[in-house]
């Protein structure tokens, strides 16, 4: 992938402060979400009964207690493990199945890049969130299915992309230098093309991943997504909402996390689509 | 022109069977529709009569067809909570989303495009800071978060307002300015790349050249061709009246289709689900036709029936 593009030199050379803090922020999370066992201080549905509706800077709770108790801080710990996870997943199966999509749709064309493309259209003209509804209405909620269905969210958009740049990079020397000498069709699209368009779909993925974060927290609020007793981000919302009069922590510390996180991939994901792919708008 | 339309039409009419295919398909893979539709404790005689009356004995194809032509009369089954028909369930709920939608509607419109104008048109002066930075939080706040920092400040702490339900005008303020803020921040970051855009094209500098007064460039030239990727963002935001304010119904507990949907969702009372997908994809394809139809007068270029847009 080196040298892919001229502009790659530049790469480093002036990373903006916004850049770096929102670096920290993710790798916080990410460290969060990987250590939530270890640095938990309670197990997340623990009750401390005499410490109910707890204050932030509370000596035993820092970030205040629910109406049973529960900690704040680790609820807090193990949703963000959880919604960092539903997002992850969730970018990495869409990203998956859109260029495989687009992959194939550059190499049959005809009636499978048409049907590739209407169904890119269609889900593009749908509002994700309504579909999402309706699978969940009519096949149920667990994590590994809402996770699937998450992944869905935005594959058209790696399709479209994939699709066009292999079709442009199958016009150009190299791919067909390696398909002259006889290189399979997987071998062409996925040891040479890919790596050269990659950065691209590197981009693409980090502009959806918020995207995600913020369609996982809104159905959690519905109610819709992650099921207690599993908890994430945005149930963590839905939960405090009944609260707000009360308790307004329960609620702000994840809100203030979803906000946080959203920014701070965006700041990182405008900034690596400035420097690796100019022709992205 | 007359082929531009017609293919257009056949796209959404595609559109729509694929949607109606989405439900048939998710419908069957959740198990037998007789007894979901019509409730576990429902005579047998007549669940025996709707799985004749729906043909759901004959084979999938047939009972595909069937299924698209019940559609296509109106028959939407029955609300599995309240007995009624779907879509006079939906249909009712309609107004009341509007109320909020609307407004929310004329909101985004009345601050974003001018504000996204105005930023392009002073490009990195301190309204352009500000414009691109409520941008940035419009897309970062999720609504049901901006709602309920609207409600502790303005019904908690304040007391002006009401947190939720739906009575006077003053229920629906803090809904539709929910709606409002996020879209007009969105609106205006799309309205201010089109227009610096269109501003760093030669016939701009062409024209101001030639000695054409800047604000007539800007109203003659730069406006009408960033109008047009503009376009696209505000059928959107029409195609989603109906169903655009699922989450800001609920956190304000607004009676409307939204709101029906998620407790639809909740209690599998699939009639209804159905319903508002059908619903929706109706106003999501008849929107973007619009929008089509609006490239056409915008852009003569499309004129042509060429399939892609620009």
């Amino acid at each position: 992938m080196a040298g892919t593009y001229a502009s790659g030199r530049r790469r480093g050379a002036h990373v903006p402060a916004s850049v770096w803090i929102g670096l920290a922020w993710l790798a916080l999370m990410l460290a969060v979400a990987l250590a939530a066992d270890w640095i938990t201080p309670y197990r997340f549905t623990t009750f401390d009964l005499r410490n109910r509706l707890a204050a932030p800077f509370h000596p035993a709770h820092w970030l205040g207690t629910d109406e049973l108790g529960r900690d704040v801080l680790a609820r807090l710990i193990v949703s963000i493990r959880i919604s960092i996870l539903v997002a992850f997943g969730a970018t990495l199966i869409s990203a998956l199945l859109g260029t495989a999509l687009g992959f194939l749709a550059a190499h049959a064309r005809g009636l499978v890049e048409q049907c590739v493309l209407m169904l890119a259209d269609f889900q593009a003209a749908m509002p994700f969130l309504i579909l999402a509804l309706a699978v969940l209405a009519f096949l149920g909620n667990t994590l590994p299915l809402f996770i699937a269905l998450m992944g869905l969210y935005g594959w058209e958009r790696y399709a479209r992309l994939a699709r066009g740049l292999a079709i442009s990079a199958g016009a150009q020397g190299y791919a067909g230098a390696v398909r002259q000498i006889g290189a399979s069709p997987s071998r062409v699209y996925l040891r040479h093309i890919l790596p050269n368009i990659a950065a691209t779909l590197i981009v693409s993925m980090t502009l959806t991943f918020p995207e995600v974060i913020l369609l996982e927290s809104g159905l959690s609020f519905l109610g819709l997504g992650v099921q207690p007793p599993m908890t994430s981000l945005g149930t963590m919302v839905s939960y405090g909402r009944e609260y707000l009069t009360r308790a307004p922590w329960i609620l702000l510390a994840p809100a203030a996390c979803i906000v946080t996180t959203t920014l701070a991939v965006s700041l990182v994901g405008d900034w690596l689509r400035d420097t690796l792919d100019p022709t992205l708008r | 022109m007359l082929r531009f339309l017609l293919v257009r039409l056949v796209r959404a009419l595609l559109t729509i069977a694929l949607v109606v295919t989405f439900a048939f398909v998710v419908l069957r893979l959740s198990g037998d529709p007789a007894l979901i539709i019509m409730s576990v404790d429902a005579p047998p005689e007549a669940i025996a009569a709707f799985r004749k009356a729906w043909g759901l004995d004959d084979p999938i194809w047939l009972q595909y067809l069937h299924y698209f032509a019940a559609i296509g009369q109106g028959e939407l089954g029955l609300s599995m909570r309240s007995g009624r028909p779907a879509l006079d369930l939906v249909v009712e709920r309609i107004p009341a989303t509007l109320a909020l939608t609307l407004p929310a509607l004329a909101l985004k419109l009345g601050i974003g495009i001018p504000a996204g104008i105005q930023a392009a048109l002073h490009r990195d002066s301190p309204i352009d800071r500000l414009v691109m930075v409520a941008a940035v939080a419009g897309f970062t706040v999720p609504s049901f978060v901006l709602g309920l920092v609207l409600v502790l400040i303005f019904s908690v702490q304040l007391g002006w307002l009401p947190s939720g339900g739906q009575g006077s005008w003053r229920h629906a303020v803090l809904p539709v300015l929910t709606l409002g803020i996020g879209g007009a921040a969105t609106l205006a970051r799309f309205t201010r790349s089109a227009m610096l855009e269109v501003l760093g094209q030669p016939y701009i500098r062409t024209a101001s050249a030639k000695g054409v007064p800047w604000a007539a460039v800007v109203r003659g030239h730069a406006l009408p061709n960033a109008a047009i990727p503009t376009v696209t963002i505000v059928g959107f935001m029409v195609g989603s009246l109906i169903a655009g304010a699922v989450v800001v119904e609920s956190v304000f507990s607004w009676p409307g289709v939204g709101r029906l949907l998620v407790v639809a969702v909740a209690n599998r009372d699939l009639a209804v689900v159905q319903c508002i997908l059908l619903l929706v994809a109706i106003t999501m394809v008849s929107s973007n036709l619009l929008v089509d139809l609006l490239y056409g007068v915008v852009d003569p270029r499309l004129r042509g029936g060429a399939a892609g847009r620009p």
